[in-house]
């Protein structure tokens, strides 16, 4: 698992590449997601996830859904339309950031 | 896979507002999730109090309210930079604004008092309150906060006094003591008594309240900025000097043997001198604060200042001269005109009633009555009457 100062810086580029692939989610599904696709590598703490998905709602980044799901109400996040855009610019940077990084650090790219 | 019950689900619900999670979205995000959590990892046989036990320490490092801390810390810190941008841009706006409105103002050029209330006005209603607001927020202590507050109203209200005072509006000088009233009584006393007892900021306490004190007493000695006493007398003397004459020529007995032209100017120029008067009686009752009359000479020392009542009395809220202002207009053309058909002074410029070209006033025409009574106070529009007095006497006399 990393540590969480890493997760922090790419937490919002994780969670709006994930929803803008899928039509929406929930915040379990979100967390359940990431872990499953990073084989547990990297697991979103709720306490990071939810002021995240909020803060985001507010910028018109997100929207959210309200469904009945048994005896309780489950908010579906999705993203909007300046929602993709923000989301293709945050995958792009990271993956400027990525090469940088290699550069940086002088890491030999892993092959296969 | 587990099933939650109606009850667990209320108890969950409510377990999370008693960990202080306000917010009802909040509420619902993590009631789903920890809902999710239970049913997908819970075991059928075991107990539920244990197991939600369990499991609500994932969601917090110290205590559950963090998630809705954090949740409000975001939401500020996006509306703190937008509200930054707008005090940077209304502070640059207002400043560049009120600077230009300042030259113009003193270059005489037109538009200078749109400048200068876009400016203040922009810096008193947006740029203040919003400085105001997100220096509140970073302090701690209410005290602090309260300091911030009254700085702000002090600022807010000073600077309209200034604002009032160059656009001549009524109330400037109230708001001006209301501003110097704050800072000295509620804002010098808070900040003082309050640093003064921490050793650590004592010193710095006492240096500033020192400026604070010396920059509002220069302040208030601009309330009543005035020339000096001497100056002042001197003027007034004149002022004196130009009654006395006035009433000399009054006394003057006109020659017996008057043609019938003469008389006629000698008779219109009384009546005409009897209007001035009456309308100077008026307006000292005008200005004196129960509408008594009193003698001009201690009008004048008592009132040389005084604007507002002056100006609305000889001019309406449109400009318009007063009604009884246009008659003296018309009255001293006509007698302007009597004077240039009977005698050798065919300009008679000493009662001339023509526009006046302004050269230090954006090369403007004034009209007669705009150049000798408006935008004055009390002392010259009086001058100005009194010194039309004498120039009426000196042309009725050297005409008989």
């Amino acid at each position: 698992m990393y540590s969480s100062e890493l997760v922090k810086g790419t937490l919002k580029t994780i969670i709006l590449k994930l929803l803008s692939e899928s039509d929406k989610m929930y915040g379990y599904e979100i967390t359940q997601k990431v872990k499953d696709l990073t084989g547990g590598k990297i697991q979103l703490t709720e306490g990071a996830l939810y002021p995240t998905l909020h803060a985001m709602e507010a910028q018109g980044i997100l929207t959210t859904d309200v469904v009945n799901v048994g005896n309780r109400i489950r908010k579906y996040y999705s993203v909007t339309q300046t929602g993709k855009k923000v989301a293709t610019e945050k995958v792009n940077e990271f993956s400027d950031f990525i090469d940088t990084m290699i550069f940086l650090l002088d890491l030999k790219p892993k092959m296969g | 896979m587990y099933v939650l019950k109606d009850e667990h689900i209320s108890f969950i619900l409510e377990d999370i507002r008693r960990n202080g999670i306000e917010s009802e979205e909040l509420q619902l995000d993590l009631l789903d999730h920890i809902c999710c959590v239970i049913e997908t990892e819970m075991l059928p046989d075991k107990n539920f109090d244990e197991f939600y036990r369990s499991i609500i320490p994932r969601f917090y490092k110290r205590e559950l309210k963090e998630i809705q801390e954090e949740t409000q810390l975001l939401l500020t810190f996006k509306n703190y930079y937008a509200m930054k941008k707008v005090m940077i841009m209304s502070g640059a706006f207002s400043a560049f604004t009120f600077i230009i409105g300042s030259l113009f103002k003193i270059m005489h050029w037109p538009g200078a008092s749109v400048l200068l209330l876009t400016g203040i006005v922009f810096f008193c209603f947006l740029f203040l309150p919003i400085l105001s607001i997100l220096k509140v927020k970073e302090q701690k202590q209410s005290k602090d906060k309260l300091l911030i507050g009254i700085a702000t109203i002090f600022a807010i209200v000073i600077c309209l006094a200034t604002l009032f005072k160059v656009m001549h509006w009524p109330f400037a000088s109230m708001l001006w003591s209301c501003s110097l009233g704050i800072l000295f009584f509620l804002f010098l006393p808070i900040y003082f008594f309050g640093g003064i007892r921490n050793p650590e900021t004592k010193t710095n306490t006492i240096i500033s309240s020192i400026l604070i004190l010396t920059a509002g007493g220069l302040l208030f000695i601009l309330t009543n900025l005035r020339a000096s006493h001497v100056t002042e007398e001197a003027v007034f003397n004149s002022d004196d000097q130009l009654l006395a004459s006035y009433a000399y020529l009054s006394e003057q007995k006109n020659s017996d043997s008057l043609s019938e032209n003469q008389q006629l100017l000698t008779k219109k120029a009384d009546a005409l001198c009897l209007k001035i008067e009456n309308l100077k009686v008026g307006l000292i009752k005008s200005i004196t604060p129960d509408g008594k009359e009193m003698v001009e000479n201690e009008a004048i020392r008592l009132f040389s200042n005084k604007f507002d009542p002056v100006q609305s009395y000889l001019f309406a809220e449109n400009g318009q001269a007063s009604t009884e202002l246009t008659s003296i207009k018309k009255d001293l053309a006509e007698l302007q005109k009597l004077v240039q058909e009977n005698s050798a002074d065919k300009k008679c410029t000493l009662i001339s009633t023509e526009n006046i070209h302004r050269s230090d006033y954006n090369n403007q025409n004034l009209s007669w009555e705009e150049f000798y009574f408006k935008g004055l106070p009390m002392e010259n529009v009086f001058r100005n009457f009194n010194q039309l007095l004498v120039n009426i006497r000196i042309v009725a006399i050297s005409n008989n």
